[in-house]
């Protein structure tokens, strides 16, 4: 029995004849199962130049690379950053990050004569590790922004890209189940489950 | 237009309303019940319930403009997200007014089943010693009733909604009628171990919640799904909509009307009843009156307090069933927020399978015996204690790159357990409600206004309750502990909101007698969250219940015996 099917029996079930003389008042719209609804990041993107989405790309693949389990590209992550970039940032955050993206590219292929995509692993990884070594007096970096990281409005491009790539990845249906653990009826609790050393997390936001 | 049909009414389908549903239709009458909100059905509404992150706008980043614009009172609270926002009340089509800082948080539902949707299902009864505190040191008025009166209420609520949890035995934290507890996470057991030795005054047990281990009354056991507050379709934990609604519809004796906004009640002062009550269809405007024999106010404390004060006529001109001036004041709430917290490398090779709704808790174990006026302060506090493993979320801030960094992301981090006080909150005559003098709702009916802070002795309970906090993270193993020093959220923020209507043996000092009845209206009963004449330590919804069910008890005895 699909979810669909089971909350049809159920509202026959227990509310099925009075709800409906009741009457309803919830539109059409605004009647979304959630749990059934298109993936986020299935919905229509367009936002960047092709050499910006393909830098992108590379880039949410140097913070979470492909390994034995899929990385930031296999699960989605791109789009996920540029649906965020330009439907979640306020102006001001999308300038830091499109900024911040530009500078990286021209940049790049200033030191390098080629773009940062075309790069090798190495050399990428040293380029993010010099702008965190830049930003590393952001307050993005305290302990106590962990989290939901949304208070730092102006942290710099690196700590947005860092932000939008792991909650993209660790929330993705592959990141949460290909490379953390996900479960949705567990039906029984149990706290006292052994854990491997290479046993991964649950999914899930912590509340 | 004034309909007749009903012989009571009932203002507010949540977790009073439902109750007062279900005992006055099973007691043979027929009920109407009038909810503000707008229609839900159980289970095929609970649009976010079950929903994977990655199904989520944003995948669960919450939308900041809209919730500044639309919901900054509302997306204050822990269980306000997209899974669950349509349940919520909108912030900006239901303006309220406060001074400015004396901010106060009302959080509040707008769908039939009220707050018992979105509640943390914490269930703890109150011990004699918190119905006999005000008598004992002097703040507020007496309560009118004592332990006894409520016990066998209290178990009889408990028998039909489901409460888990373990018997203690403790005078301080009187034992419900339990279904079996909820495992603890093995740190929790070592903590507890560690605590038995270190700091024996302090007790731990699971936490007391009505969600079922096991099935009960057409309701199945908890599957352990984790977030409540999205809406349960198997009814496992207790709300109005997987309980006391269906069970008052299944006598045939219940008419509910959603999206009725009661605007005020008609007192006939020939009769010295309630002839008529007022309403507001919140989605046509039209206006229409009911009339019935009883009345029941359980729309939540402070939407009851603003219908009585709405109702003023030349009678009541201070507020109905305001005779003795307390409509409006003594109103409280517990401060709530997390008093400390630790890291812990212990059973780092245990984890949790199945996410459990529900922590532990520490009952009050301040000024127990008796008062110890070396404290500096009266009453108490407990905590709600919650065991978690850190991961990808907490250290999304972390350093690195690559390979590296995504093997460290994708691993449980250590164990934080943290302790959140609810501190008990005096009644104080200028911590207040009242209706605003110019500002209007959208119904036209005059907003609330609220002029109430946290004063001296919740301020003195949080330090003791953030030290303590520190000294139990410390017996208990932490190897590193942090404390909260001061209150950080304003009133109403802990949604324990209570008084304003209390409860008392004198008219001239109290709204409400022993049996929630208004002093001088016999047929008008209060028995949400404003009866209340003090505010205890616990969570008060349980409390709520009984009041209602034994007062709807004795309104149909007196209604038989020709009384009412």
């Amino acid at each position: 029995m699909n979810r669909r099917q089971f909350l049809e029996c159920a509202a026959l079930l227990i509310t099925g004849a009075t709800a409906a003389q009741a009457g309803f008042s919830l539109t059409e719209e605004q009647r979304v199962y959630l749990a059934t609804a298109p993936d986020y990041i299935d919905k229509k993107v367009d936002f960047l130049s092709a050499e910006q989405r393909s830098t992108l790309a590379l880039l949410t693949e140097t913070v979470i690379p492909r390994t034995e389990t899929p990385g930031a590209i296999d699960a989605g992550v791109p789009r996920f950053v540029e649906l965020m970039v330009f439907e979640w940032f306020t102006p001001d955050e999308r300038a830091i990050f499109l900024n911040g993206l530009n500078a990286l590219m021209s940049n790049t292929f200033a030191s390098f004569g080629k773009p940062f995509e075309a790069l090798g692993i190495e050399q990428r990884t040293k380029i993010l590790e010099a702008l965190e070594r830049e930003a590393s007096d952001s307050p993005w970096y305290e302990m106590g922004n962990a989290g939901m990281g949304e208070e730092v409005s102006d942290a710099p491009f690196i700590c947005k890209l860092k932000e939008l790539t792991i909650w993209g990845f660790f929330t993705s249906e592959v990141g949460s189940t290909q490379v953390l653990r996900y479960e949705a009826m567990p039906m029984t609790f149990d706290g006292n489950r052994p854990l491997d050393k290479d046993d991964s997390s649950w999914a899930g936001q912590l509340l | 237009m004034i309909n007749q049909d009903f012989d009571a009414i009932v203002v507010g389908s949540g977790i009073t309303g439902g109750w007062a549903a279900k005992e006055l239709t099973e007691k043979g009458l027929k009920v109407l019940v009038l909810e503000r909100g707008r229609d839900l059905r159980h289970s095929v509404d609970y649009l976010g319930e079950h929903a994977p992150d990655w199904k989520l706008p944003y995948q669960g980043k919450r939308p900041r403009e809209l919730y500044r614009e639309e919901y900054p009172i509302q997306s204050q609270s822990y269980a306000f997200s997209e899974a669950t926002r349509h349940f919520f009340n909108n912030d900006k089509k239901n303006p309220y007014a406060y001074d400015e800082g004396k901010p106060f948080n009302w959080v509040r539902a707008d769908v039939v089943g009220g707050r018992s949707l979105l509640w943390g299902r914490q269930t703890y009864r109150w011990s004699e010693k918190d119905f006999q505190a005000n008598a004992e040191d002097g703040h507020g008025i007496p309560w009118p009733i004592g332990y006894k009166d409520l016990a066998p209420w209290y178990s009889y609520v408990e028998k039909f909604i489901g409460v888990s949890g373990e018997a203690m035995g403790l005078e301080e934290l009187p034992d419900s009628e339990f279904l079996p507890p909820m495992g603890m996470h093995k740190i929790e057991e070592t903590i507890r171990g560690r605590l038995k030795r270190k700091a024996p005054d302090v007790k731990m047990t699971m936490g007391r919640a009505a969600i079922l281990t096991q099935d009960h009354k057409g309701r199945a056991a908890c599957h352990y799904c984790g977030p409540c507050h999205r809406g349960c379709s198997t009814g496992s934990y207790f709300s109005s909509q997987s309980s006391t609604l269906p069970a008052a519809r299944a006598t045939g004796n219940l008419t509910l009307r959603p999206d009725s906004v009661v605007e005020k009640l008609v007192y006939d002062p020939d009769l010295k009843r309630i002839s008529e009550v007022r309403v507001i269809d919140s989605r046509t405007g039209e206006r229409m009156a009911y009339r019935a024999k009883l009345v029941f106010l359980c729309a939540s404390t402070v939407a009851s307090t603003q219908l009585l004060m709405n109702s003023a006529s030349e009678y009541f001109p201070n507020g109905l069933g305001n005779r003795s001036g307390a409509l409006g004041r003594y109103l409280m709430d517990h401060a709530h927020g997390v008093a400390g917290m630790g890291i812990f490398v212990d059973d780092m090779d245990t984890y949790w399978h199945g996410n459990r709704p529900n922590g532990t808790y520490i009952p009050r174990f301040r000024n127990l015996k008796a008062a110890d006026e070396s404290l500096g302060f009266v009453r108490g506090y407990g905590y709600q204690a919650h065991a978690l493993r850190m991961n990808w979320q907490s250290s999304i801030n972390k350093k690195g790159f690559g390979a590296e960094l995504k093997d460290s992301l994708r691993k449980p981090g250590m164990w934080v357990w943290a302790l959140a006080a609810f501190t008990e909150c005096l009644p104080d005559k200028r911590n207040r409600m009242c209706l605003h003098p110019t500002k209007k709702d959208r119904f036209g009916i005059p907003q609330v206004a609220f002029d109430a802070v946290w004063r001296d002795n919740e301020h003195t309970l949080w330090s003791d309750a953030a030290e303590q906090a520190d000294r139990i993270l410390k017996a208990a193993g932490a190897v590193f502990s942090m404390k909260h020093e001061a209150i950080e959220t304003p009133m109403g923020s802990g949604i324990h909101e209570m008084g304003t209507a209390r409860m008392g043996h004198d008219p001239e000092q109290a709204v409400l007698n022993a049996h929630n009845q208004v002093h001088g209206i016999p047929n008008l009963f209060v028995t949400d969250g404003a009866a209340m004449t003090s505010s205890s330590c616990v969570n008060p919804s349980l409390t709520y219940m009984a009041l209602t069910a034994r007062a709807c008890d004795f309104a149909v005895a007196q209604l038989k015996g020709g009384q009412i």
